[in-house]
């Protein structure tokens, strides 16, 4: 069952991807990862003393603050906000600076699909940029149902707002390492195989879903080449100096 | 089943590594003390890294993961530029770009005693070294070297400070003499103190001379040798 996409994508290709870092002057670290038409910018400072008030302080605090492109902020900016929190909390190590703030700022430059994903890779290349201690990157990737049972990857907003579902996943990063039998697993599971964040709008059956998630682990080990890549890239452009 | 020597090709030593990767494998590795450095992390037999940068070795045993920010992770025996931000009965509170406040007791300086305590007023840039810096706890500073000298630690009066990246620091701060430094030495005559944190201090008898030192060192950062001897001839060009 083919279905032919307005931008003439397969099934399960994704945009072109492009990410700068250190593009802002006065943060301490910061990202711009546009996806096709969709662009965000993320702005890391920190980490900084203190935390707020109803934060553990025997660990480093993490706050999200999301601006869109036009209009005032709303439910939905909290809710991209909590979400995010979560998920770079959970890649972060924040037993390392405890008590400290780190604040994340991200801005909606243009909204073309896939929001919250290009959020997400933005706010973790910025936080490699910063030099907050990870454990490892995240990236993530939106899969969607179509009303045909078919399932795509990175919508456009249009292709967003035809269809019957849609899932933002986000996984590890695939890890290099000297072990010998790979990356270091979790009770028996590569770390690869895990998930960190699943956000599901519409209705999809479960074997749908398992799909999306399986479509979307293949996306993401091509996004965590890209951004393996890219890191490599500007050390060494920096490396050439002196 | 095949068994990989962990000097093999997969050796992560002296190339870019990103957060995630398992750099070490303690378990090929026994009867042997290994020190590290920052960026990275123990978690049972594995070594991974925390920061995306380079691993590099120093024989005999230490492992670090080199890499370049604007903020700086305080370690002993540094030598840092802060600005003085608040100063309490026991200590001063110091700014080094790192994630808490760091302490300057009021006593630490060259024949310091309690009726001789300096008066540092908010905003004081001052060349200090870093004494202690333990997990959890401000660091602590001093005005003395190790032996009790003043040794040109203390405040810096006049001239310019900026901030640069750690990395920069670093290279200004290496031996043989960092190129930008030496093109600049053979024509101008300034005075300069570099923190590790990435802060630069630059003095001079004319503001033109500061201001095209600061200028060359800002430009510096990603260019090779011959592109800064090359920046810095153009820069003085302009002035004389």
């Amino acid at each position: 069952m083919e279905i032919d996409r307005e931008d003439g994508r397969s099934q399960n290709q994704l945009r072109p991807l492009a990410c700068s870092r250190n593009i802002l002057h006065r943060a301490h670290g910061s990202a711009s990862w546009s996806q096709g038409d969709t662009k965000v910018l993320a702005a890391v400072y920190g980490p900084k003393a203190g935390t707020k008030k109803n934060e553990n302080p025997e660990k480093a605090c993490i706050e999200v603050i999301w601006k869109p492109k036009t209009g005032q902020i709303g439910k939905l900016e909290k809710e991209y906000e909590m979400i995010l929190k979560r998920t770079l909390q959970s890649i972060c190590i924040l037993t390392v600076n405890p008590n400290t703030t780190t604040s994340v700022m991200i801005q909606v430059v243009n909204d073309d699909g896939a929001l919250l994903p290009s959020a997400i890779n933005a706010a973790c290349m910025a936080l490699v940029d910063a030099g907050i201690p990870m454990r490892h990157l995240a990236v993530s990737i939106c899969c969607c149902v179509a009303r045909s049972g078919l399932v795509i990857l990175d919508p456009t907003k249009l292709e967003e707002q035809k269809m019957k579902a849609f899932a933002y996943l986000v996984f590890p990063n695939s890890v290099h390492s000297v072990l010998p039998e790979g990356s270091p697993s979790v009770q028996g599971e590569p770390i690869e195989n895990g998930i960190i964040t699943s956000v599901t709008h519409g209705t999809m059956s479960v074997d749908d879903y398992f799909y999306c998630l399986e479509r979307g682990r293949a996306a993401s080990t091509k996004l965590s080449d890209f951004l393996r890549r890219n890191l490599q890239q500007q050390s060494t452009n920096s490396s050439k100096a002196g | 089943m095949e068994i990989k020597q962990s000097s093999s090709p997969t050796s992560f030593i002296d190339s870019t590594v990103v957060p995630g990767d398992v750099v070490l494998d303690l378990s090929s590795m026994t009867n042997q003390t290994i020190k590290l450095g920052g960026g990275l992390r123990q978690d049972c037999d594995a070594i991974s890294a925390m920061k995306a940068g380079t691993l590099r070795f120093s024989k005999p045993n230490k492992y670090w993961i080199e890499s370049s920010q604007k903020r700086y992770v305080p370690c002993v025996e540094d030598t840092v530029l802060g600005i003085v931000v608040d100063s309490k009965a026991d200590n001063f509170l110091i700014d080094i770009k790192g994630p808490a406040l760091a302490f300057l007791p009021v006593l630490a300086f060259e024949g310091g005693t309690r009726r001789n305590i300096p008066k540092f007023e908010v905003g004081t840039l001052l060349y200090l070294r870093v004494v202690k810096a333990n997990f959890g706890m401000n660091p602590e500073l001093s005005c003395t070297d190790a032996s009790g000298k003043a040794a040109e630690f203390g405040p810096l009066k006049d001239g310019y400070m900026f901030e640069t990246s750690t990395g920069l620091s670093r290279k200004l701060l290496s031996s043989p003499t960092c190129p930008v430094l030496e093109a600049l030495g053979k024509k101008l005559s300034f005075e300069i103190a570099v923190g590790l944190n990435g802060r630069v201090w630059v003095n001079a008898a004319s503001p033109d001379t500061i201001v095209v030192a600061a200028n060359a060192i800002m430009n510096s950062e990603s260019l090779s040798t011959a592109q800064q001897i090359i920046m810095v001839e153009h820069l003085l060009k302009n002035i004389q």
